[in-house]
């Protein structure tokens, strides 16, 4: 139990894809960051993380998502944030300029076709 | 002489002195009775003869009664008689030897002072008579030149004795008097009752040491301040005055009173107390003087002789619940239990050999019936290896060995040059042991154990030894078995205590909690009733109420199994119905078939306002919002235990800021030939009535529901209150990460209360998870120190302000910045201002006017 943050790892072909549910803060992100780390083989084309259904981030949150974009290029793997708009998560990646680091979408699907 | 008796000493005085006068007269007749000069005069001589003779007979006669001075007057009187015989026979005879009579009497019984005082007078009557018979004589000169100091010296000095002895004699009164004032002060102090004595208005004037002990007050501090403002609890003053009144107006000048008090110490604690009160008149001014004595302890010792018969009936009560379910120690901290009696052996064993002077001893311990486990030995030095092999003490059979026979023959035994495996304990046994003497421990006319004492040197126990070991073995016998019914009791209650009911209540913020538990009056007192409390992540709670099948320690059991149960699945955020399956797959798989609990589980969301809860074939929760009461009905499943895949189903109702909850048992509202609608209607109708507060709703129930006399079921009721939502609020939190989850629960609800809409409620509720996630950083590794959050709304605006203890860190790139930033960008303004004691973070948002329409 990470605090009231659920995880659920997909593989879908070479892409791997993390769904997050609940609540992501320091109590969870730390921990949350290493698992899918780990759940990303080195053969993988990449990863989507997707916050559709994750109701709540803070900056702890943002830092692992930073995290996992250092770790992935540094494999020359992408990554794609899935984070509908109107959200408070949405918000707040808006916040942060995580843009500027990945890409974030709307939709799952699009973000795994992207990569693959 | 004078060592004698000062009666004989006396006698013998006043009868030597009227030999002397006696014999003086006939020394002067005598000289009569020869031819003799014409210068003297017969006559006269004849007189003075009679005159002596005449006071001897008195002196004589009244000896005893004669006073000390009337024996110097009687010598004095003696030398003048002496003196007017030398003036009659004009000095020429050889009467001035006389004087060395009355000299040597004088020198012989008087002291060395008294005795010159009557020298001087003699050398003043012979000077005297010297003058007037001759006055140019030279020898007249001489016994003037001398006598006249001498005899002014001896004045004088007598004198000054006399004023000495005076002065001495007034100081020694004195001296007395302070000494027997202080001595009464002593024997005042050294009471063990506080004394102290008032006058007719209730001013303190006397105050002992005891009196000091007692309230703490020293006397300087006590005398001169009334009674009634020092002592007295102010509720009792009144009191107080009138007793003080009535009993200095009596008329008799001592009474003497008796009253029970309650009095106060310095430090404002109460404690009862006898007084003996005596009113004592002095000179028409009554003063009233008390012994007060502390009875706390007399009434303690009242209520521990109760306590002990209620020990008594429930010992019988326990050994029958324990033999019953003899098996269920596995729920005893065994370890912790048995160190009471262990403890008490230690000390049973050292005080038996220090009062025999043994030079060892060995309490053995009867185990059913047929074995003897050494339980406590004490040898002369601390046995290097313990007693016998480490984890399984040394033991006999009954019958035989030493030990083994007394406790068949349930008899004392001596025996003198004992086998070595006679000796109980063996590693007593490299010890020459020359004679042992056992007993036998007898509680309830069964043998429980022997005592047995060893003694080395040459020795032979006495039938007094003997006599004083079966006195303490007595003793011994009835520790044991206190120690055991004490431990049994315990070790149930305890099992009770830990398996049923939670010590304390958790209250996330927002929600006020409440519990009772009742055991029967009548019943064995070990019932399945339960009920726990569970935190939730999200800031709420998850409460159950149970009941399960059976009595007793088994049922205890059951409690136990389902309450560490729930508590797991629970925590790990399983939906409720899901939670109660996993109870039933638990109770369905116990051994016992006819095993079964009901329960009800009920999840508390105060952030959304809402309850979802699981009932399994316990009786409805009552949701009281707004004095509306109302039972959760819904749909009721099987209880647990009853079938292998049942059905649970979650469901949900609202509960708005500000209503209660109520979870019951049986036993509040199920009455014999009552029916059950009936008490649950009485339970509604009651609740309409009751406080908001969850304790005093829970009492309240408790107090209108559940007999005063006690139950015939147990009573368990544990209510729930969701606070209603103020404008402003102030809570602390533990530094710690799980914190946040509350803390934002908690805010939800109050922005929403507020008017805030639900996307500004997430922003600012993300903006004040940053503040708090600093805030748990900066207490860092001291995590106890809790960090507060307190909110303020108004019509437009919402402040929230976060204050740690810890320091402020300057944001560094990366995440803090970014927390930093995030505040910044999500509400209006930001300030931070760090300090010594902490750092405080004010967050502020205007409210968007469109309410929760977004």
């Amino acid at each position: 139990v990470n605090g009231l943050v659920g995880l659920e790892i997909e593989q879908r072909g070479e892409v791997v894809v993390a769904r997050l549910t609940g609540e992501l803060d320091i109590a969870g992100a730390p921990h949350i960051g290493e698992r899918i780390t780990e759940a990303v083989p080195s053969s993988a084309r990449g990863l989507v993380v997707d916050m559709s259904t994750l109701e709540f981030i803070d900056s702890s949150g943002v830092a692992m998502l930073f995290g996992l974009v250092r770790r992935l290029s540094s494999r020359r793997q992408e990554l794609r944030v899935v984070a509908p708009e109107g959200k408070p998560v949405a918000r707040v990646l808006e916040i942060v300029e995580f843009e500027r680091a990945a890409p974030v979408l709307m939709d799952v699907d699009a973000a795994v076709t992207e990569i693959a | 002489v004078r060592e004698l008796p000062e009666l004989f000493d006396r006698r013998v005085q006043a009868r030597s002195l009227a030999y002397l006068f006696l014999a003086g007269a006939g020394l002067g007749l005598l000289t009569l009775a020869f031819p003799h000069s014409e210068l003297i005069k017969d006559r006269q001589l004849i007189i003075l003869a009679a005159v002596a003779s005449a006071m001897a007979v008195p002196i004589w006669v009244w000896a005893d009664r004669m006073r000390t001075w009337q024996i110097h007057a009687a010598l004095a009187a003696g030398t003048i008689i002496l003196s007017f015989a030398n003036y009659y026979v004009e000095a020429t005879v050889l009467y001035p030897l006389l004087y060395t009579w009355t000299t040597l009497f004088a020198f012989y019984f008087f002291r060395l002072d008294i005795a010159l005082a009557h020298v001087a007078l003699i050398a003043v009557c012979y000077a005297i008579v010297l003058i007037l018979v001759g006055p140019a004589s030279p020898v007249v000169l001489w016994l003037l030149a001398v006598g006249t100091p001498l005899v002014a010296g001896l004045l004088i000095s007598r004198l000054l004795a006399l004023l000495r002895a005076g002065v001495r004699d007034s100081e020694r009164r004195a001296r007395a008097l302070t000494e027997s004032e202080a001595r009464t002060r002593l024997v005042l102090d050294g009471a063990p009752d506080a004394f102290l004595s008032l006058d007719r208005d209730g001013v303190i004037t006397a105050w002992n040491t005891a009196a000091e002990r007692l309230f703490g007050w020293t006397a300087a501090e006590a005398v001169g301040t009334p009674m009634r403002s020092l002592i007295t609890p102010p509720e009792f003053r009144a009191r107080h005055d009138q007793r003080r009144r009535e009993l200095v107006d009596t008329p008799q000048t001592v009474a003497l009173q008796r009253y029970d008090l309650e009095l106060l110490r310095r430090d404002g604690s109460r404690f009862p107390a006898e007084a003996t009160v005596s009113k004592i008149e002095i000179k028409g001014e009554p003063f009233i003087a008390g012994f007060i004595r502390d009875v706390s302890e007399r009434l303690r010792r009242q209520e521990e002789r109760e306590a002990l018969l209620r020990e008594q009936a429930a010992r019988a009560e326990a050994e029958r619940v324990t033999e019953l379910v003899s098996g269920m120690q596995l729920l005893v901290d065994a370890a912790l239990a048995h160190r009471t009696l262990d403890d008490i052996l230690e000390d049973l064993i050292k005080s038996v050999r220090g009062v025999l002077e043994a030079d060892a001893a060995t309490i053995l311990l009867a185990e059913d019936d047929e074995r003897l486990v050494v339980a406590a030995s004490s040898g002369p030095q601390p046995s290097e290896e313990g007693p016998g092999e480490p984890g399984q003490p040394p033991s006999i059979a009954i019958g035989e060995g030493f030990a083994g026979r007394v406790a068949r023959e349930r008899e004392a035994m001596l025996a003198q040059g004992p086998a070595p495996e006679d000796v109980p304990d063996p590693s007593l046994r490299k010890l020459e042991i020359d004679s042992l003497i056992g007993v036998p421990l007898l509680a309830e006319n069964r043998v429980t154990g022997v005592l047995v004492v060893a003694a080395v040197a040459p020795r032979r126990f006495s039938s007094e030894d003997l006599a004083m070991l079966r006195l303490a073995a007595d003793r011994v016998a009835l520790a044991i078995l206190h120690a055991r019914v004490y431990e049994r009791e315990h070790r149930l209650a305890e099992t009770l205590q830990r398996s049923l009911l939670p010590q304390i209540l958790p209250e996330p913020p927002g929600l006020e909690v409440a519990a009772r538990y009742e055991p029967a009056a009548t019943e064995a007192g070990v019932g399945g009733d339960w009920y726990d409390a569970i935190p939730t992540a999200t800031g709420g709670l998850g409460l159950v109420m149970g009941d399960v099948a059976g009595k007793g320690l088994a049922a205890a059991s059951m409690v136990g199994g389902l309450r560490s149960a729930l508590r797991a699945y629970a925590l790990e955020g399983h939906d409720p119905a899901r939670v109660v399956e996993q109870l039933n797959r638990l109770v369905w798989s116990e051994a016992d078939p006819s095993q079964m609990a009901t329960l009800v589980y009920v999840v508390v969301d105060p952030g959304e306002s809402r309850i979802d809860w699981v009932n399994a074939g316990h009786l409805a929760p009552l949701l009281v919002d707004g004095g509306d009461p109302r039972f959760l009905e819904g749909k009721s499943s099987v209880p647990l235990g009853v079938l292998p895949f049942p059905s649970y189903e979650t469901m949900s109702a609202r509960m708005n800021p500000g209503s209660s909850l109520v979870l019951y048992t049986d036993g509040l509202v199920e009455r014999p030939g009552e029916h059950l609608n009936d008490g649950m209607a009485k339970l509604a109708a009651h609740v309409r009535a009751a406080p908001d507060d969850s304790q005093r709703l829970c009492d309240y129930l408790f107090d209108k529901l559940v007999p005063a006399h006690g139950a015939m079921d147990d009573v368990a009721v544990l209510t729930l209150r969701n606070l209603p939502m103020v404008d402003r609020f102030r809570f602390e939190f533990p530094a710690r990460p799980e914190s946040l989850a509350q803390m934002r629960a908690m805010l939800q609800r109050w922005l929403r209360h507020s008017g805030a809409g639900e996307r500004q409620i997430g922003e600012i509720v993300t903006a004040c998870g940053e503040a708090a996630t600093n805030a748990i950083e900066h207490a860092g590794a001291v995590g106890d120190v809790p960090f507060e959050v307190a909110g303020c709304a108004g019509d437009i605006e919402v402040e929230i302000t976060i204050r740690d203890q810890g320091n402020w860190r300057q944001p560094r790139d990366g995440d803090q910045g970014r927390g930093l930033s995030l505040m910044r960008a999500l509400m209006d303004t930001v300030e931070v201002t760090p300090s010594a004691a902490g750092t405080t973070v004010r967050l502020r948002r205007r409210l968007d006017n469109n309410g929760g329409l977004e």
